[in-house]
């Protein structure tokens, strides 16, 4: 058995499983949600895909579900109805011509970039410190200077005056 | 430079809890939807997932390696599993000899739990069947199947699903119960509408519950701990107790009692 040439599906996930799940992960910021929304995608391939349609096909239905799946993680939160991953049709195509992101994190990554340059310099460097650093609270506070309270209040808000700035998305 | 100054109390209070949910999205745990309290919030998570994930660029970013296997592992299982899937079992004479083959848990290898779970969704057949009642499918007195498309799997006998109980089965396209609701058999899909984990029957509670956010579906299929089923039975205890969203009602796969065996439609493309 372990011998044997993989099977279409074990070939499509070789080819998509870490584009999948960079994809994924890049929006929901962890890793074990990232693996629970990389196997939802799977799961449904496994029930729903085609395997026999050309790969750029393969490739859009794959992110397609993918996205979702990760914009029905994020609708929990915002309390709204979820479109549930199965709403991509077996048969589903894309309207346009295919668009697969090719690095779909430094796409993402690229996005955050240009969101901290647009905000004033004690709220960049808060999220900075806390996020690409990684540090603690009170090590960011310690940093900056600043009470652990008033680290907190200033990542607050530099999320909330980030999250104004950024532009709607479909999600 | 008002963020200097000393912050105001509700920012404060705002700002501590709200740290919860950073503390785990950056500890790389599972933050919750509740720790958000509006959508304000909400959007400000998005934005703190999205600056985590951009501030762990390349391996950090990768898969781990151990999961990557285990998903292999389940696709190769489909691949070898695929004609299984796509064949019914052979129909049986009727009536039911005892101790036949059924499918059962044990079929778990080929679908594991996640699998069987969506599909479930697929199947999405809706309804019930009163024992003793007209059947609303027939089997052919030859024992083959006549109607639609897909076939009748059995997945318990009668006897063994008492009122109040729940039973679970899984077959090759489907993970779920068969319940006894004051009488009424039912089949219920074992994944819970909200993020599909699988639901676990409480005898006490007469409830299918989700170990993931504690979704809570009565044997009619319905979401019995969200704010409208609490509101509708008169027992509302306020927004911080009910389950936040309203989910979907379980899958219903269609159900039928013959010869004393239960068996569930499975539909098929």
């Amino acid at each position: 058995m372990a011998a044997t040439e993989p099977g279409p599906f074990e070939r499509v996930y070789d080819q998509h499983v870490v584009g999948i799940y960079r994809f994924v992960y890049a929006r929901v910021g962890n890793h074990p949600d990232a693996e629970d929304l990389t196997a939802q995608v799977f799961v449904r391939a496994v029930e729903q895909l085609d395997t026999t349609r050309d790969p750029g096909q393969i490739a859009a239905w794959l992110y397609r579900v993918a996205h979702n799946a990760t914009a029905d993680y994020w609708r929990a939160f915002y309390r709204l109805p979820l479109v549930g991953t199965d709403h991509v049709a077996p048969g589903w195509e894309p309207a346009e011509p295919t668009v697969v992101p090719t690095d779909p994190d430094d796409r993402a990554g690229a996005r955050v970039q240009a969101l901290l340059r647009r905000l004033p310099d004690h709220y960049r460097r808060v999220l900075e410190l806390r996020f690409l650093q990684r540090l603690s609270v009170a090590e960011t506070a310690r940093t900056m200077g600043i009470s652990n309270g008033n680290a907190r209040v200033l990542q607050y808000r530099a999320l909330r005056r980030a999250a104004l700035l950024e532009e709607p998305t479909d999600g | 430079m008002a963020d200097r100054e000393p912050p105001e109390r509700r920012d404060e209070d705002a700002a501590e809890r709200f740290d919860g949910f950073l503390e785990t999205l950056l500890g790389d745990g599972r933050p919750s939807p509740d720790a958000v309290d509006d959508r304000d919030e909400a959007e400000m998570a998005r934005m703190a997932a999205e600056l985590a994930a951009s501030g762990r660029p390349g391996a950090e970013s990768a898969p781990d390696p151990a999961f990557v296997e285990q998903m292999r592992r389940r696709m190769r299982e489909a691949d070898a599993g695929i004609d299984a899937v796509r064949q019914p079992p052979p129909v049986r004479e009727q009536p039911l000899a005892e101790g036949t083959a059924r499918w059962r848990l044990t079929r778990r290898q080929v679908l594991q739990a996640g699998f069987g779970a969506a599909a479930g969704m697929a199947a999405g057949v809706i309804g019930a069947s009163l024992i003793g009642q007209a059947q609303r499918r027939q089997i052919g007195g030859d024992g083959t199947l006549v109607t639609g498309e897909g076939f009748w799997t059995e997945v318990a006998r009668l006897d063994e699903v008492q009122p109040g109980d729940a039973v679970r089965f899984s077959t090759p396209a489907f993970d779920g119960f068969v319940v006894n609701d004051g009488g009424t058999i039912r089949a219920l899909s074992s994944v819970c509408t909200h993020m599909g984990c699988t639901l676990a029957y409480r005898p006490d509670w007469q409830d299918l519950r989700c170990p993931c956010h504690g979704a809570s579906f009565g044997l009619d299929g319905r979401l019995a701990n969200g704010k409208t089923a609490w509101r509708a039975e008169g027992a509302y205890r306020g927004d911080a107790h009910a389950y936040p969203i309203e989910l979907p009602d379980l899958v219903r796969p269609e159900v039928k009692v013959a010869d004393g065996a239960i068996l569930v439609w499975t539909a098929q493309a």
